[in-house]
């Protein structure tokens, strides 16, 4: 597979070969507003927790270009693991590695996919993927007495926020 | 090294009748200190330096007691932590009745001293441009004290990086930058607190500050909604320039513009990126 991605099932299989590298846990794709388009991760990210994810990394991108800063590529490192993120036109690639990952090698990785799937991203032909329940509806509305419930779709408490698709106080 | 006297400075030592004796000159006391709670001895050792004598109390990798003439515990630790040379030798003083005084790792011990060293010569509280003749001064301050700049701040030569060699894979502090290469290496160098507060500037702005704060939150939440912990470092590239932001100390946060060709590869390697 080496042409432009136009679909999404093309967009998945060419996030799946970034694992060739060993030490890529996975990665996804979310547009310059934040949107998750795509992902090939282990299910143990959520939906919920990379569309925040994504949310706050395009965010990052904008905190350096009000400075002036255009972000071309950002590197994370925690404890045990990598982001990689790169800026693709409008949207972004972040990928999550171990710290030991190669990174020569991912770099170069993320350098072909990128050129892969940037054109789709710029068109626009890969939408986002839907809001997961768990992230819109975010914690379950208490009943009243009379059983009806009293809170609204996306009720955040005073102080709270959502956490991996839950709500946090 | 099973050493029932050592020296930071070269005394002559009766040879012990098992195991090996050992003489190291130039040798730092923080070194001796993490080579003794490496090898989770369980000691006393008697420290002298310009600073008079102290004792150091090992048990299972950790300084668990500290005594100077002058305090006791952590105090008197960081007391002895802060002497630069002197004399480290076994000691048969008694072990104190009563719960450790010291509750901290060794390396937190060795943080602490580092930070003391540091802020005692930090000074130069940094003024950024366009705040009057205060600021001003300030600024020109920041020149002649930038060339205090480092990051860990670990000064006197022969001192090493605080690091646990068992941690083979970990990204560690960085080490220090020299005092030639920082500032021309670094044309901005900003040290923020836990809180935000600019505690160092050199060629930053306070728009760099905030966006560098917000910028360090970001990926901390990014990390927590993806089960990471421990943020480490930030490395941006840019269309034009580089940025490094990374966690130094307890919740400092440092931020590094370098030059365009400067090679990071030994800070990133050291920053685990």
């Amino acid at each position: 597979m080496t042409g432009p991605v136009t679909t999404l099932a093309d967009l998945g299989a060419t996030l799946g070969t970034l694992k060739d590298v060993s030490g890529i846990m996975g990665s996804f794709v979310f547009s310059g507003g934040g949107q998750l388009v795509a992902r090939e991760i282990p299910p143990m990210f959520d939906d919920g927790a990379l569309s925040e994810a994504s949310g706050r990394l395009a965010r990052l991108r904008d905190t350096f270009a009000a400075v002036g800063d255009a972000l071309d590529v950002a590197v994370v490192r925690f404890r045990d693991h990598k982001l990689y993120l790169k800026i693709l036109g409008d949207g972004m690639l972040c990928i999550v590695a171990e710290g030991a990952v190669n990174m020569p090698a991912l770099r170069m990785a993320a350098n072909l996919v990128g050129r892969r799937i940037s054109p789709a991203l710029a068109s626009g032909v890969l939408p986002a993927m839907p809001v997961p329940a768990a992230s819109a509806v975010p914690a379950p509305a208490p009943e009243t007495p009379s059983g009806a419930t009293s809170r609204p779709a996306g009720w955040l408490p005073p102080g709270g926020r959502r956490f991996r698709g839950r709500v946090v106080e | 090294m099973s050493a029932s006297k050592r020296d930071f400075e070269g005394d002559a030592t009766p040879v012990p009748a098992v195991g090996f004796h050992a003489q190291i000159d130039g040798a730092s006391l923080w070194d001796l200190v993490q080579m003794e709670c490496l090898g989770r001895m369980h000691a006393v050792v008697e420290v002298t330096g310009e600073g008079g004598t102290g004792y150091l109390y090992f048990d299972g990798g950790r300084v668990v007691h500290a005594s100077t003439a002058r305090a006791r515990g952590v105090a008197a630790a960081l007391e002895i932590l802060d002497w630069t040379h002197g004399t480290y030798r076994a000691s048969d003083r008694a072990w104190p009745s009563g719960p450790p005084t010291i509750d901290m790792t060794h390396e937190g011990l060795l943080l602490h001293a580092a930070q003391r060293r540091d802020e005692r010569g930090a000074s130069n509280l940094v003024a950024f441009p366009g705040r009057g003749e205060r600021g001003a001064e300030l600024d020109a301050n920041v020149e002649l004290a930038i060339e205090d700049v480092e990051l860990t701040e670990i000064e006197d030569a022969g001192e090493v990086e605080m690091r646990n060699p068992n941690i083979e894979d970990k990204p560690t502090p960085p080490a220090p930058i020299g005092r030639s290469e920082s500032a021309t290496d670094f044309p901005v160098m900003l040290r923020l607190s836990a809180a935000g507060a600019v505690i160092r500037n050199r060629g930053g702005t306070e728009e760099l500050a905030e966006a560098a704060a917000y910028a360090h939150r970001l990926v901390q939440l990014t990390g927590e909604l993806l089960g990471f912990e421990g943020f480490v470092a930030l490395e941006c590239v840019f269309t034009q320039g580089r940025c490094l932001v990374f966690d130094e100390g307890e919740g400092d946060v440092v931020v590094l513009k370098p030059r365009p060709d400067l090679d990071l590869q030994a800070l990133r390697e050291r920053l685990g990126l």
